[in-house]
């Protein structure tokens, strides 16, 4: 690549935007290559792209890519570079192109109730500006104080309050997207910017989401927004056992309540874990083995009653409400609470600074108990193997508002400090065998991250199917020269075939 | 084949990762960049390389053999030393307390600074400050127009205060010199309340800027100067009116000085809500604009003064104040602190802009701060939207009816 990238290509890029948005100093390339998932960090340079560019707007970023793609040159977009999956992670050097500079919100229409936003704008940051018009865009991931709109478009992303608002690709009505030659598209129901449902034409719409930047790169979004919630209520529940535990948090998911946003299920692993150093839960007592929360969002006198339904529905089932103090509390820190470093502990108990890697997979109801012991034995086996795992316990999060299924997820502490070459492929070893049981219960692989990093992505054509090779012609007729993101979800087999 | 007899290669950048590599692994190993959008130079450059995780990740790419301090020296200026990504870090705000840990990021920038200086890497800006500030004793805040220990006391010039005393007055350089309304405005709120103080006997920079910008050494040799020469005066207590003297006086002359370091150092926006509570101060000229009040990231965010500004503004007769929470303003930063618009004066008005604009939003004429610093930028700023910025000690001067 070094070759590809010599002075022409800089002078080409530098003259496109700017010599101060075109960066290639070695400590510019190292923060580009880091994302949350955990990766060994002597094997850190090896993810390095060439340069990295800072585009501000959709005709930018096109001419990038036109660029690229005539001199074959790899692209990988970056936004809030949050995500669990890599999709931001440069695995044949190339140029990052990274759209935060793209943050503008450009329209906000209080008619039709949707806004025009840049790619690289942050939902908290946007919904500071909507809260003045009593709007919110309700986009709500772990990341929320951090990751980035285009980022979400990129990786299909999942909400917390998904069950009441629905997810990304429900909340993002439409988008201008570059393809890999440059030539810009929009895509969204139909080709209305602002239209909700369309049957006309084929929905491309969700086919330029969740491709963990393969397919191009999305930089004007426009997104559906709701009312403020005027009342939220997030009661918080104790179990002696998990079995309680799961029944209540299915009969709460189908109860139908329409104020509903969500409910999530900690075990007993989970609510361990949390006793390490939460003062919420140090001081409860032993018999608490499992928890299960809920949120309900919308006007006081509806979430009101609704709320009185849910406390009803989850005594009858043997569950302790914890007090609006813990309820409250632990809502509002959601973001904050559950996956700091200094949570993770070696066997013998010493504190150690450990990344948080959540595996999800969207889990049926009725397969949630049987794949979460699965799950368990396996990050138990990754412990025996290495000192630098930990068992974090399960989450399960409610997927929608009848609760079929569950983004399931087991977060599992890695001390990246001292991952070496044998615990890097235990780990991705345990990635395969976390998505083989998904697979074996019906699942899918992952619900909110993506699939693409090594381990799971191995799964991918067995859990797709026919449909994966439909994956691989079209990625071959949208990149027919692999410019976006290659290596990524073993799409390079495009080519292979071609050849 | 490495010789095993031979001793592992160390490098200054090494032996700095080693002090440092716990509190850069806790950032590094956290999936929540929260510190993004708080952080002012971020919020207004959106690049990743001028964010406070990038600032730790550096310290592991060095540990790691990957990094030398003279491949991102320069990325280390774009640090205001606000403060707000250290209170944002979920490893402060949900296990810091637990674990005795917080998260330090304006410490390691200070730090990474001093080892490019060490190191023989230089800004050329802040290297031409520094020298400047050594040869006048004072911070070259004139551009141009030189400064000295002759002019120092200028700005008391006709209030007939006296030199030395238990109690003194210390003035910041660009109070000393730039904004010379402000210390003014507190030495006549403090004889009004006859509280009494002197000046100092030879007054030198307090020696902070020189050690945000990494120029150790320096920075001590200011300090020392200057305690030793409260100590020949017999000072016991020292007033600051400038938020970046206060946290000089309350963190680094202990650092430097341990435990023999007994003055008291005294807030004068503290001083005068005191005294107000206490009837010797009763501001009653209204004052009819409609303000906001800009926290000054090194009161609120750094030591958590925030009540008593806001006690003095609700004192003041005629003001319409519409309030925005110490919270939100975490993220807010008039850009002017850390040395930034010693290098990079152009950064420190797109984030003075974007503090300004946001006080537009709520419709006021005056945006009120209380750190001489922040207030020639913002002035600026300001100026663009007609909005004026006017500093606290003088809006208070102006309800108590004293003479500017």
């Amino acid at each position: 690549m070094t070759v590809l990238l010599g002075d022409p290509v800089l002078a080409e890029l530098r003259q496109i935007l700017g010599p101060e948005h075109v960066l290639t100093g070695r400590a510019d390339r190292l923060n580009r290559t880091r994302v949350p998932a955990p990766f060994p960090v002597h094997r850190w340079a090896e993810r390095m792209p060439d340069l990295v560019v800072l585009p501000a707007s959709t005709e930018e970023v096109a001419e990038v890519l036109r660029l690229a793609d005539s001199l074959r040159i790899p692209v990988v977009p970056r936004d809030g570079g949050t995500g669990l999956t890599d999709g931001a992670v440069p695995l044949r050097g190339g140029i990052v192109v990274d759209v935060k500079r793209i943050n503008q919100i450009k329209e906000i229409d209080l008619d039709n109730r949707t806004c025009t936003v840049g790619t690289g704008i942050n939902a908290l940051k946007l919904n500071e500006v909507l809260g003045r018009h009593g709007l919110i865009y309700p986009d709500d991931p772990a990341s929320y104080p951090c990751s980035l709109v285009g980022g979400r478009i990129g990786t299909s992303g999942w909400s917390l309050i998904g069950s009441r608002y629905g997810h990304t690709r429900d909340l993002v009505l439409s988008f201008d997207h570059v393809l890999p030659g440059g030539r810009v598209i929009h895509v969204g129901d139909g080709i209305g910017r602002k239209i909700t449902k369309s049957s006309s034409g084929y929905q491309l719409k969700h086919l330029f989401m969740g491709h963990q930047g393969t397919l191009g790169i999305a930089s004007e979004a426009t997104l559906k927004l709701f009312p403020k919630p005027e009342a939220e209520f997030s009661p918080f529940w104790a179990f002696e056992d998990y079995d309680s535990a799961y029944r209540a948090v299915g009969a709460l998911a189908r109860a139908g309540v329409a104020t509903f946003a969500g409910a999530v299920l900690f075990d007993e692993w989970k609510v361990d874990y949390l006793r390490r150093d939460d003062e919420a839960y140090i001081p409860q007592p032993s018999s608490v083995k499992a928890l299960v929360c809920a949120a309900l969002y919308g006007y006081e006198d509806e979430v009101r009653a609704g709320g009185r339904r849910l406390l009803r529905i989850a005594r009858s089932l043997g569950a302790r409400y914890l007090g609006d103090e813990i309820s409250e509390g632990d809502w509002a820190a959601r973001h904050d609470r559950y996956a700091t470093p200094l949570h993770g502990r070696t066997r013998s108990g010493q504190v150690v600074p450990m990344s948080w890697h959540c595996e999800d997979a969207s889990i049926n109801y009725t397969n949630l108990p049987a794949v979460r012991l699965a799950w368990h034995e396996i990050a138990d086996r990754l412990r025996r193997e290495s000192d630098v795992f930990d068992d974090w316990g399960m989450f399960a999060y409610t997927n929608g508002a009848t609760g079929a299924d569950y983004l399931t997820e087991i977060d599992i502490g890695i001390w990246e400090q001292r991952l070496d070459d044998a615990a890097w492929e235990a780990w991705v070893r345990a990635k395969r065998d976390l998505a083989a049981v998904t697979l074996a219960h019906g699942g899918s692989i992952s619900a909110c991250h993506g699939s693409c990093r090594a381990g799971e992505v191995d799964l991918v054509p067995e859990e797709l199917g026919g449909g994966y090779d439909v994956m691989l012609a079209i990625k071959r007729a949208i990149d027919p020269n692999n410019i976006m993101n290659p290596g990524k979800y073993l799409l390079d087999q495009a080519y292979a075939e071609k050849s | 084949m490495p010789d095993p007899e031979k001793r592992p290669e160390t490098t200054p950048e090494k032996r700095f990762a080693e002090e440092w590599r716990n509190a850069a692994y806790n950032c590094f190993s956290s999936g929540h960049k929260f510190c993004r959008e708080v952080c002012p130079v971020t919020q207004v450059t959106r690049n990743e390389s001028w964010s406070p995780t990038a600032f730790h990740a550096n310290v592991v790419a060095m540990e790691q053999g990957e990094l030398e301090i003279a491949d991102v020296a320069a990325d280390y200026v774009n640090c205001t030393g606000c403060g707000a990504c250290e209170l944002r870090c979920p490893n402060s705000l949900f296990t810091g307390d637990f674990y005795r840990f917080r998260t330090r990021t304006v410490d390691l920038v200070k730090a990474v600074r001093g080892l490019a200086v060490r190191q023989g890497v230089h800004q050329p800006a802040w290297q031409r400050w520094n020298l400047l500030t050594d040869e006048r004793g004072h911070e070259p805040v004139l551009n141009g127009t030189p400064v000295d220990q002759a002019r120092v006391r200028d700005w008391a010039a006709g209030l007939d205060l006296p030199i030395g005393g238990e109690t003194i007055l210390f003035v910041d350089c660009e109070a000393a010199f730039h904004r010379t309304s402000v210390p003014r405005a507190v030495a006549r709120i403090l004889n009004l309340a006859g509280y009494k103080f002197g000046l100092m006997h030879e007054q030198w920079c307090c020696g902070g800027p020189a050690a945000e910008m990494g120029y150790e050494e320096q920075a001590r040799r200011f300090a020392r100067h200057n305690l030793d020469d409260w100590r020949a005066g017999g000072v016991r207590r020292v007033l600051v009116l400038d938020p970046h003297d206060y946290v000089t006086f309350t963190e680094d002359y202990p650092a430097y000085f341990g435990d023999a370091y007994d003055i008291e150092i005294v807030l004068v926006v503290e001083l005068l809500a005191e005294l107000i509570r206490e009837g010797r101060l009763t501001p009653h000229v209204p004052v009819e604009r409609t303000v906001t009040y800009h926290d000054p990231c090194r009161l609120n965010k750094r030591k958590g003064v925030w009540r008593e500004p806001r006690e003095i503004l609700r004192a003041i007769p005629g003001l319409t104040f519409h309030d925005v929470d110490r919270v939100t303003q975490w993220s807010y930063c008039s850009g002017a602190g850390g040395g930034l618009p010693v290098e990079k004066p152009e950064l420190t008005a797109r984030i003075s802009e974007q503090r300004v604009g946001k006080a537009a939003e709520l419709g006021v004429d005056t945006l009120v701060s209380a750190c001489p610093w922040s207030e020639r930028p913002l002035s600026e700023a300001g100026r663009a939207r007609s909005i004026d910025v006017v500093d606290l000690h003088e809006l208070l001067a102006e309800s108590l009816g004293v003479a500017p």
